[in-house]
């Protein structure tokens, strides 16, 4: 086991490639072994969720509304109370209002990536973008952090993540769906459900000829660790592919009507109630991306037809699903955009819209420890900046890491050596666990 | 673009004196070289100066607890090495940006004024000239309770009365006689150069001698940092004594001041002296030297690697291919004795060669497509122009050195090419979408036009990544830890990009009035900016008409006044009127003067190509070494730094000694690696080598690289044509993707993409080899046994090896995405289970039980596994039981292969076409042939199943996900 020195001063542990063999505290083997003894740190939410509206949502238009800003400001939508008393949201969503006590607002909200790609990176990691490193998303830091014993896959993106595993190595990276599930039709993932014409009883039949034929290291075995990782990844992949649970548990179809009704049809709100079934089954981290929130032209047509139905259907079925399946208590939900959207309607086209706009914008949680029912944070008269202190993506993404029971301060090594403390800037936003 | 030296100036007296007395010269050359050490040692000591004595015993306290030398201790000679080997400025105490109690020292030191002025901060106590014994740093590191990080030094400590005694003289920066503030250490000389170990436990102490700019030596031991590169061979304390542990190599660093020095520390695996004859006979040099160093470590190397292992190897290894069975046949047909030598020479003209390294050298130099689109109006093209540039030079063998000027120092127009010239060639070259035509251009424009290439400070962490294989970004904030390098150091390098632009609606000041003139001719308006203006000469460039480019050019120094138009060919200026310039420095070399030079790029091209550069070289020979041998001779290869010592310093010097000679041949390279018996051993070990990653004495297991791997298979599954259609580049490959980055969206094809992000292709983002990675994932695992891609490959009902198969054999076609649909099974019939099925089973579903009891919601997979495993516990037993009735019961369930008497099984497929179906797919999956007990399997297989095709497929998909398969080997 060599250990090489990088830039911080920092032993780096290079377990594939040099020296003698030694015991050694993160080796693949070693990571494999925790993973099987399912070694889980104490904690609040055990899984998490994070829906990622990308594009960048306007904030005025949904949780942040100023009625009484001036025209060309305020936009075309009215406000409604929600169930907590003083608190109002867009008319737009109506059962997010309902189900207010379930979820914290978070307003004010504020950095300066005004770009798509630094400011997603930034959100999905809790981490300002560097260029000579990448961050992990919150997934893969969980899985990392969480192994999972199971036949299921750890982390499932839908249909695909901003979030990647960064320095972490890509091990941590998520399982793509690359589609969304249609309402009551069986859902084929890519690799997990079994190609047309494939059985298990084939697959079986297949693993076994694997097993006579792999022979040619033997006589390396348990001495060449690439080797050993092969083996153990080669029988978890087995189990997943042959289990009825991970079939079932993607199968959106099988879904009691009762419990899927509240769920709409479309993909994005399918999504999501694929998402309750992934935790339900043993997930631990499940990213629902949905696009389209990049209004610059034609801002109100869209949200009202396009967007926030479907969010607002989505996102209150989601979080009353995870309750009723006694769910909500363990499962730490973030939803955010990349960025606000500027206060200005911008006039460019006959029916204007927003630009990007960083300084401020709106993010939820829930889920864990978290109180429902707050708005945490305030804006300004026109919702152009934090009204007292800004709150950081940074301390958003502790208090996501606290609400599962890591620590946001912890340190990580990177590839190279570079110890890396995992939330730089951050602080616990502690009203959130008030 | 030559440049002569006179364009460089030394910069200050200092750096003339080393001039003239060259035995004095620092640099990180002699440093890597142990053998130019010990030259250098012996010429210092012949001088007859004798170091003063160690620091703790001129400090030491008497008996009554008192120091009473007069001596005043030096800050950066004494002090700041002493707090930093009392660990005060560390990162986890003082040295972090937020340092304990307040208190920050720069990490690592050498920041000396910043520390300096941190231990004098007049509200903090830490130094007070008032009352000396009332300074924090005397009063709390004695103290555990008191300080954080415990007791560092008692108060009758030597150390103490350093620091108290520094105090008392009013804690000055310099000693008086001393002019610079800075003194130059010229070497630090430690002693033994090598250790060599007999056993475990046994122990030899580190010595080091400081030598410094006047003369001076001192003995330093007491103030060095000590670390290992790998503990488990040799551990090191804070006194410099180091123990010996396991067999194998590595090396000890020893630090002080700017100095960083390795020791190679080794112990014997095996009996040593034992190898002179191989050594005598060796076949090449690289084998002459591999060998030597083994044989200090008394390790036998292993053989040579078999004929097929070879070509797979060789194959895969240079053309990123794998070869069809046809090309692994004829190979090992082939009878003649130098068929090895010539098919190296087939390969590297092979056109997967150029499309491998075009890829290779893409992840190396950055070929980002999400960082290029904001430079041309055009970013769609930009990685592909990059990509076909490299290629055609790749192609053509073009020297290495010429490959990277024309990165380098590249700048957008040809030698006497006008604006309007320019515009008009980038806009027919961007309308084919190929972009092959860019490769006519003499330049390479885009890579210093990346969007995370912006400052200067990121072009010159990128430069030293690519190009010098160091990790330069470290002394951005701090002194590099395992290098000389200071923050002034990278200050200095950094200011020689400060010119460098290529941006979005960059162009030269001449240029404008064209650029207006033709944005008005197309009708555009003014107003037109940004996002806008660019999709508008998006859709005038598609009907044809030119477009303006924007510009990469180096921007002079000139005052803004003296705007001259002259004869301008290459963005080059005259001389700028001599006027305050930040200095600017070569890595560790020369200063150069920015007021003289047009383009500081080209003082830096010149110091690359120069023969005592210690990088450049190094850096490509030791990535190209590391492709081959999954370890560097320097490892990890981006990492060249003084710690960080070459395992075979020989090795690497005759190596990077040859490519410069040859004229930075590539081919010459690959050639000399390749022909080595080195290359050529096999993957098998012995006692002594088994554990060896290090010293090349046998092949390393690796996995195949992403874009590797995803063609493979492809040419595993493929029928024979459509293999070699793939093979030859004729078809899209994974390697001839041009750009990727995190998001890799390179191609079109969103499939590809996601095997190769699953696989680790590179990102290209983050100046690092780790942004491609070969570690294994579950994800793959499960991508080769059951993505949809895959099956789709396999059961192609047109061009897979299944559907040739199936027309061959006259057998029903595979069907799209998954075999054809089978009847049920009769069990009874096709049973052919041994026993040693049957037990497998019967402990797997065991096992299988094991893990879902215990789990909720699992009734139901349970049951169904508790079934399997009764039925499969009955067949057992009677098998057994039959087993003892007649002994030939067994052979009546095994089916017996002989070549001389062609049988047809039960579904209707004859011995011998099952044999030569099974040989197929090996060859064209392994790249050879089955062994007896493989074939003997891999028939049985085919017996059993419902239909031929289907035991064919199963056969080959138990082959793709093999180990041997997804392993270079």
């Amino acid at each position: 086991m060599s250990i090489h020195n990088y830039c911080d001063g920092i032993h780096r542990r290079d377990f594939l490639r040099v020296g003698a063999l030694s015991a050694s505290s993160f080796t693949l083997a070693n990571y494999l072994k925790m993973a099987e003894a399912g070694h889980v740190k104490e904690g609040h939410a055990t899984s998490g969720i994070f829906i990622d509206l990308s594009g960048g949502p306007s904030h005025l238009d949904t949780f942040d509304p100023k009625p009484d800003a001036p025209e060309g400001i305020r936009g075309d939508f009215k406000t409604i109370p929600t169930s907590v008393a003083g608190v109002h949201i867009s008319e737009q969503l109506p059962k997010l209002a309902k189900s207010f006590d379930k979820y914290v607002i978070l307003r004010g909200v504020s950095h300066t990536l005004a770009a798509h790609k630094l400011g997603s990176e930034f959100v999905n990691t809790g981490s300002r973008p560097l260029s000579s490193l990448e961050y992990p998303g919150y997934g893969a830091v969980l899985c990392k952090e969480r192994p999972v014993q199971s036949d299921i896959p750890p982390f499932v993106a839908i249909p695909n993540s901003g979030q990647r595993a960064g320095f972490l190595g890509i091990q941590y990276a998520p399982m793509n769906t690359g589609a969304t599930p249609q309402a009551g039709k069986p859902f084929n993932v890519r690799g997990i459900s079994l190609g047309a014409g494939v059985t298990v009883e084939q697959l079986d039949r297949r693993q076994n000829l694997l097993h006579d034929l792999d022979n040619t290291f033997a006589s390396l075995e348990g001495r060449d660790q690439l080797l050993t990782g092969l083996d153990r990844f080669s029988d978890k992949a087995y189990s997943m592919l042959t289990s009825e649970r991970a079939r079932y548990a993607f199968d959106v179809s099988k879904e009691s009507p009762s419990f899927s009704q509240q769920f709409g049809t479309d993909p994005f709100e399918q999504s999501c109630l694929l998402a309750v079934r992934l935790i339900e089954s043993g997930v631990r981290f499940v990213s629902l991306q949905v696009g389209g929130w990049d209004n610059h032209t034609d801002i109100f047509n869209n949200l009202k037809t396009k967007l926030l139905p479907k969010f607002d259907g989505g996102v209150s079925a989601l979080l009353n699903g995870l309750e009723q399946k006694g769910l909500l208590g363990s499962t730490s939900v973030m939803v955010t955009g990349e960025f606000g959207r500027t206060p200005k309607i911008n006039t460019r086209a006959t029916l204007g819209g927003r630009d990007h706009y960083p300084r401020c914008m709106f993010m939820l949680m829930a889920g864990g420890k978290i109180r429902g029912g707050q708005v945490i944070g305030q804006s300004d008269d026109t919702a152009a900046g934090p009204a007292n202190d800004a709150i950081s993506p940074s301390d958003v993404a502790a208090s996501f890491y606290h609400n599962l029971g890591i620590d946001p301060k912890q340190e990580f090594e990177t590839e190279t050596g570079r110890p890396i403390t995992l939330v730089r800037d951050g602080n616990i936003i502690p009203q959130l666990f008030a | 673009m030559s440049h002569s030296y006179q364009k460089i100036r030394f910069g200050s007296h200092r750096e003339q004196s080393m001039k003239r007395t060259p035995c004095l010269i620092r640099t990180p050359f002699w440093r890597l070289s142990q053998a130019f050490a010990v030259v250098a040692l012996m010429s210092v000591q012949s001088l007859g100066e004798v170091p003063i004595a160690p620091l703790e015993s001129r400090f030491q306290p008497n008996s009554g607890g008192i120091s009473e030398t007069a001596e005043i201790p030096d800050f950066q000679k004494h002090v700041s090495p002493l707090l930093g080997r009392l660990g005060c400025n560390g990162r986890a105490c003082h040295g972090s940006f937020q340092g304990q109690g307040g208190f920050t020292l720069s990490l690592f030191g050498y920041d000396f004024d910043a520390d300096l002025k941190a231990l004098l901060d007049k509200d903090a106590g830490r130094v007070t000239a008032k009352d000396p014994l009332a300074s924090l740093i005397l009063t709390k590191p004695v103290d555990a309770d008191m300080h954080e990080g415990g007791q560092r030094f008692k108060k009758d400590g030597w150390e103490y009365w350093v620091l108290r005694k520094w105090i008392e003289a009013g804690a000055p920066k310099t000693s008086a006689a001393q002019k610079e503030p800075i003194q130059k250490l010229v070497r630090l000389e430690v002693s033994p150069l090598e250790i060599h170990f007999t056993s475990k436990d046994e122990t030899k102490s580190m010595h080091a001698i400081a030598i410094w700019e006047d003369g001076s030596q001192e003995d330093v031991t007491s103030l060095c940092r000590f670390a290992s590169n790998d503990t488990s061979i040799a551990k090191i304390n804070e006194k410099g004594l180091v123990t010996g542990g396991e067999t194998g190599d590595t090396h000890v660093v020893v630090s002080y001041d700017n100095a960083v020095v390795p020791v190679s520390v080794l112990r014997p695996i095996g009996k040593t002296g034992q190898l002179q004859q191989q050594i005598t006979n060796a076949k090449t040099e690289i084998d002459k030297l591999v060998l030597m160093k083994l044989d200090k470590l008394g390790i036998m190397p292993t053989g040579d690697a078999t004929d097929s292992e070879f070509f797979r190897r060789l194959s895969l290894d240079v053309a990123g291919t794998l070869p069809t069975s046809d090309q692994v046949r004829k190979f090992l047909d082939d009878p003649s004795a130098d068929k090895r030598l010539k098919m190296i020479e087939t390969v590297l003209d092979s056109p997967g060669y150029a499309a491998w390294w075009t890829t290779f050298l893409c992840d190396m130099t950055g070929n980002n497509d999400d960082q290029l689109k904001n430079f041309s109006p055009l970013p769609q093209q930009s990685s592909q122009h990059w990509y076909q540039w490299i290629y055609a030079r790749v192609a053509k063998n073009v020297p290495y050195d010429q490959i990277v000027e024309g990165i380098v120092t590249a700048v957008s127009r040809e030698p006497n090419e006008s604006y309007t010239e320019y515009c008009e060639k980038m806009t027919s070259i961007c309308g084919d979408a190929t972009g092959k035509s860019f490769a006519d251009r003499s330049d390479m424009m885009y890579y210093w036009a990346r969007n995370n290439l912006k400052t200067a400070e990121e072009k010159a962490i990128s430069f030293a990544y690519a190009f010098c294989g160091v990790r330069i970004q470290c002394a951005q904030c701090h002194k590099h830890p395992f290098d000389q390098w200071s923050k002034q150091d990278f200050d200095q390098f950094e200011r020689l990009f400060d010119g460098v632009v290529a941006t979005q609606g960059n162009y030269m000041p001449e240029s404008k009035e064209a650029v207006e003139k033709m944005i008005s001719e197309l009708g555009i308006a003014k107003s037109l900016k940004g996002n806008d203006l660019r999709k508008k000469l998006q859709e005038v460039a598609k009907e044809g008409k030119t477009i303006p480019f924007p510009e990469l050019f180096v921007r002079t120094n000139k005052p803004p006044q003296n705007k001259s138009k002259e004869n301008d060919t290459k963005g080059k200026k005259q001389a700028a009127a001599p006027k305050k310039l930040p200095t600017a420095r070569l890595l560790g070399a020369q200063y150069v003067d920015l007021s003289t030079v047009t383009d500081p790029r080209e003082p830096l091209m010149e110091w690359l190509r120069r023969k005592d550069n210690p990088y450049f070289a190094k850096a490509i020979v030791n990535r190209i070494w590391a492709h081959y041998f999954q370890a560097g001779i320097v490892n990890p290869p981006d990492d060249l730094n003084l710690a960080n010592a070459p395992s075979n310093a020989e090795l690497l010097d005759y190596l990077a000694n040859g490519f410069v000679d040859n004229h930075y041949d590539l081919k010459w390279l690959h050639r000399t690696i390749l022909n080595s018996q080195t290359y050529q051993r096999s993957w098998q070990t012995n006692e002594t080598n088994a554990l060896d990653r290090r010293n090349f004495s046998h092949a390393l297991l690796r996995r195949l690289p992403a874009e590797t791997a995803y063609d493979a298979l492809r040419i595993a599954l493929s029928d024979s044509e459509q293999a070699k259609s793939i093979c030859n580049l004729e078809s899209e490959r994974a390697m001839t993707m041009a750009g990727a980055s995190a998001q890799n969206k390179g191609g079109k094809n969103s499939l590809s993409n996601y095997a190769l992000t699953v696989f680790g292709r590179s990102i290209r983002e983050s100046n690092c080899d780790c942004d491609k990675s070969s570690d294994p994932s579950l994800l793959q695992t499960v991508f080769i046994r059951n993505d949809s891609d895959v099956l789709k490959a396999m059961n192609d009902p047109k061009h897979s090896w299944l559907a040739q198969v199936a027309e061959e054999y006259h057998l029903a076609p595979p069907r799209g995405d998954g075999p054809a649909p089978v009847p049920p099974r009769m069990q009874e019939k096709k049973d052919v289970r041994t026993v040693e099925d049957l037990d497998r089973d019967v402990r797997k579903y065991r096992k299988q039980l094991e893990i879902q009891s215990g789990k909720e919601g699992n009734e139901k997979a349970i049951k169904a596994i508790q079934s399997s495993l009764a039925l499969s516990e009955k067949r057992l037993k009677e098998l057994m039981s039959s087993k003892l009735d007649s002994s030939k019961q067994e052979s009546s369930t095994l089916p017996i292969y002989s070549e001389k008497m062609p049988v047809k099984s039960e579904n209707g497929m004859s011995d011998d076409d099952a044999t030569k179906l099974v040989e197929e797919a090996y060859l064209r999956t392994l790249s050879r042939k089955p062994t007896a007990i493989e074939l003997e399997r891999s028939q049985k297989a085919i017996a059993i199943a419902e239909n031929p095709l289907n035991g064919i497929s199963d056969v080959l998909w138990a082959l793709i996900n093999s180990k041997e398969f997804i392993l270079n080997h």
